[in-house]
């Protein structure tokens, strides 16, 4: 019996999102499985034949109400009282108050002896409620933690917004939760078995991420390469180039446009560095310094000024998101241009002709969503030494583990042929050997969810735990 | 000596709670389905069968030198039967909150029967009315167990005990303690009140010096808790082994603990009540006597095919009643 774990599922998510919706879908469409509710209010559920238990989300806050340390006192109650049953649950599911911290749910079968040898925490699902997320993310705690704790995103009630909001919206909630499976319903209407089984807290399954959430992220969000002659060249930004069209420059009418300026709208940081042709390798080497460049200090650039190519990074003072400057370049030759903000059209005039950019890219932009809580995403090639990895990983749940809300990983330890996966909430983390590497490539893949999480520290500490 | 098998019976689900007549004529096992079966003590004969609680009972309470006895039960009431005569007595709706925890007054005036539902804590008279409705607790009620005098219920609940006047019902004293707690006991001798906690620890109380001790050690929360009838030995759970500390004089602080070896975590613990043997069960079946005291503790041991689930010595501490998790009820004769 007590090798079989009962599968738990946490439902989360505002009032009104749809979340009992979900619960009574869920005890409707299951068949000849028998699922126990605990209910935060009693009566919201009505379904014969189920076990409805009303639960009153008591904490157990041990260490003076550290969050990180408060488990569930009134699950450790009832779920052991369930446990005295001769016919066996198929499934738990938990239902929490909308105001609800998932996190001390997570760590009662993370923490107690009873809880983690009889039940098995599968995944953490979220509604939310598409027409007022927004307002709930903007102003709510409890919101954002539901997101980012969730294994599972039901973006519900997508009837109610335009397609635009919804797209804006899920990049919204991507920046918060990388790794969680986003599922976009009317009426909670998904297939059980991508809210029930699915492994959110498995740590064999804790890989499957999609590795293009992991991509870095820049502090620009685009480059075109322009080829462009020896002298002195207009440079415009916005639309009040009239001699023209816009058919030839960077109008940004293409594909996702989530962009949206923070800090001053009539401010524009750009670079403008020489690159020495447009093979792949080569523009990767120049945008990676060109980070530094974004880094670095900035010289404002007033209408009608002159930049060149090179340092210092160029922060243009626009009016009314509009502005023309000189370009001086003194050689010839290929030059990227980096835009901070990806939205305003940018043009290059030279002698009465607009060169059109023979390359461009977007860059997913660090600064892109103004979110406290985001997701640090990495993904790397070596061996770990196990000691240096255990010191840091100790420390820094010891120093942060209040602001890290999930983690979960697979990496690739020196000395060991399998894979060791871990998963954590708070401080509190599992971690195991799992299969062998066999034939896979050895890639470290690490995700931490959280709050005022540091890329670029994370990455730096995570690359000085690599085996020489 | 050895445990030899006086006779067995089958509740319908887990037995979650195992209950002796004072004159030990009758023993009432309850299901946690909830019907409650009457078992007659000297051939395990089922004389009644009793409804329970719908939704499940949880636990059996009964009263002192009485034909009575209380069960607690999920549908928020407590009911009280007539054990002899195999019938409802009465009963006291006390809310939505599952009764889990009921004790008698051991000694007094009259008859009291304390009872927890969620936060609400109450007397109630042998008829199931309201003696007393005390201030709701700051959590869950958790556990409760009467001083052996009679003169003080300590209520416990995450956050600490309170002491109620088994009289006046007025506060006694309240011991804060920073943590879930699941389960009190006293001494016999009333000199100390001890919590078995999640922690996971054993905490020590002297109500009347003010001394308070912690014993930690442990590697799970500590359900179960029992103590002899001399009140020096203290049997706790909360590992493989079954873990006895020597309460005589200033406490176990200090002092090593008798550690009685298990195979599997142990999951019940009960002293005889007035003599010197303990019974411990562990979750792989196996029940074992010891005499702590002695240089080679252990008297007897016996397989049983479930873990127990509840573990009680008849009045005259020569049955041993184990309730287990199959709903097996196994009566046990201790011979030699």
């Amino acid at each position: 019996m007590e090798n079989n774990p009962i599968p738990v599922t946490v439902l989360t998510g505002f009032l009104g999102s749809g979340k009992t919706t979900l619960l009574n879908r869920i005890l409707t469409e299951q068949h000849g499985r028998k699922l126990a509710v605990i209910e935060n209010e009693f009566g919201e559920v009505g379904v014969d034949n189920q076990l409805v238990i009303q639960g009153d989300e008591e904490l157990f806050e041990m260490n003076n109400g550290c969050i990180c340390c408060s488990v569930r006192g009134d699950l450790i109650r009832i779920l052991g009282r369930l446990l005295k049953r001769r016919d066996r649950l198929d499934g738990i599911l938990i239902e929490t108050t909308g105001l609800a911290n998932p996190a001390p749910v997570a760590q009662t079968f993370f923490t107690d002896d009873e809880m983690r040898r009889n039940f098995r925490l599968d995944a953490i699902v979220t509604v939310v409620d598409a027409k007022h997320v927004s307002t709930h993310l903007d102003s709510n705690d409890e919101s954002v933690k539901q997101i980012a704790f969730a294994d599972v995103i039901l973006l519900n009630k997508t009837d109610l917004v335009s397609p635009h909001e919804l797209d804006s919206l899920k990049a919204r909630v991507r920046a918060i939760n990388a790794v969680a499976s986003i599922q976009m319903t009317r009426d909670c209407n998904v297939p059980l078995n991508s809210v029930l089984d699915v492994g959110g807290f498995n740590l064999g399954r804790a890989t499957e991420i999609d590795p293009k959430f992991l991509e870095l992220e820049y502090p620009f969000e685009w480059a075109g390469a322009y080829a462009l002659t020896a002298g002195t060249h207009d440079l415009v930004i916005g639309h009040h180039d009239d001699e023209h069209g816009h058919d030839h420059g960077h109008e940004h009418d293409h594909g996702h446009q989530h962009h949206h300026h923070h800090g001053n709208e009539d401010e524009l940081d750009v670079a403008i560095m020489p690159v020495a042709s447009l093979e792949a390798a080569t523009i990767s080497a120049v945008r990676d310094s060109t980070v530094e460049v974004f880094s670095d200090w900035e010289r404002p650039v007033k209408e009608g000024e002159t930049i060149a190519p090179g340092l210092p990074l160029n922060r243009l003072l626009l009016r009314e998101r509009n502005g023309k400057y000189k370009l001086k370049v003194e050689r010839p030759g290929l030059f990227l241009v980096f835009e901070g903000c990806g939205e305003y059209p940018l043009h290059i005039h030279a002698g009465g002709e607009t060169v059109k950019p023979s390359w461009q890219a977007d860059y997913h932009a660090a600064h892109e969503h103004n979110e406290d809580v985001t997701s640090v995403g990495i993904q790397q090639a070596g061996e770990l030494d196990p000691k240096r990895l255990n010191d840091w990983i100790s420390g820094l749940l010891r120093a942060k583990g209040g602001d890290i809300y999930r983690m979960k990983g697979v990496l690739c330890v020196k000395g060991s042929g399998k894979r060791l996966v871990f998963q954590g909430i708070h401080m509190l983390f599992d971690a195991k050997f799992d299969r062998e590497w066999g034939q896979e490539p050895r890639v470290n893949t690490l995700v931490f969810i959280g709050k005022n999480l540091n890329r670029a520290e994370l990455n730096e500490a995570f690359r000085s735990c690599l085996s020489a | 000596m050895q445990l030899t098998k006086h006779w067995y019976g089958q509740l319908d689900d887990y037995a979650i709670d195992l209950a002796w007549s004072p004159n030990g004529a009758l023993l009432a096992a309850a299901s946690a389905a909830g019907p409650i079966t009457l078992f007659g003590a000297h051939d395990g004969a089922r004389l009644h069968e009793l409804p329970g609680h719908e939704g499940g009972t949880n636990i059996l309470a009964w009263q002192p030198e009485s034909p009575t006895f209380a069960s607690g039960g999920q549908d928020g009431s407590v009911r009280l039967w007539d054990g002899a005569a195999g019938q409802h007595v009465s009963t006291a709706a006390l809310g939505g909150a599952w009764v889990e925890h009921l004790a008698w007054r051991p000694c007094g005036p009259a008859p009291v029967l304390a009872a927890a539902a969620g936060r609400r804590f109450l007397y109630l008279n042998p008829d199931a009315s309201v003696r007393r409705a005390f201030k709701d607790a700051p959590k869950t009620i958790t556990a409760l167990a009467w001083h052996p005098q009679g003169g003080c219920a300590a209520v416990a609940y995450f956050g600490g005990v309170c002491l109620w006047d088994g009289d006046d019902g007025v506060v006694q004293k309240e011991f804060p303690y920073g943590n879930g707690i699941h389960a009190l006991v006293w001494s016999p001798d009333g000199r100390w009140l001890v919590s078995g906690n999640q922690d996971p620890s054993v905490h020590l109380w002297m109500p009347e010096k003010d001394v308070e001790l912690q014993m930690s050690g442990y590697e799970t929360k500590v359900r179960h808790l029992s103590f002899d009838s001399s009140s020096r030995w203290l049997a706790t759970s909360g590992s493989q082994d079954a873990c006895v500390w020597d309460c005589s004089g200033e406490g176990p602080e200090g002092r090593e603990p008798v550690m009685l070896p298990h195979e599997a975590p142990v999951c019940g613990i009960a002293f005889q009540r007035g003599h010197g043997l303990l019974a411990t069960a562990s979750r792989d079946g196996a029940l074992m006597l010891w005499s702590p005291e002695r240089r080679q503790p252990l008297r007897a041991t016996v397989k049983m095919p479930a873990a127990a689930a509840s573990v009680s010595w008849s009045p005259d501490d020569k049955l041993l009643a184990i309730g287990s998790e199959t709903g097996i009820v196994y009566t046990l004769r201790v011979e030699g």
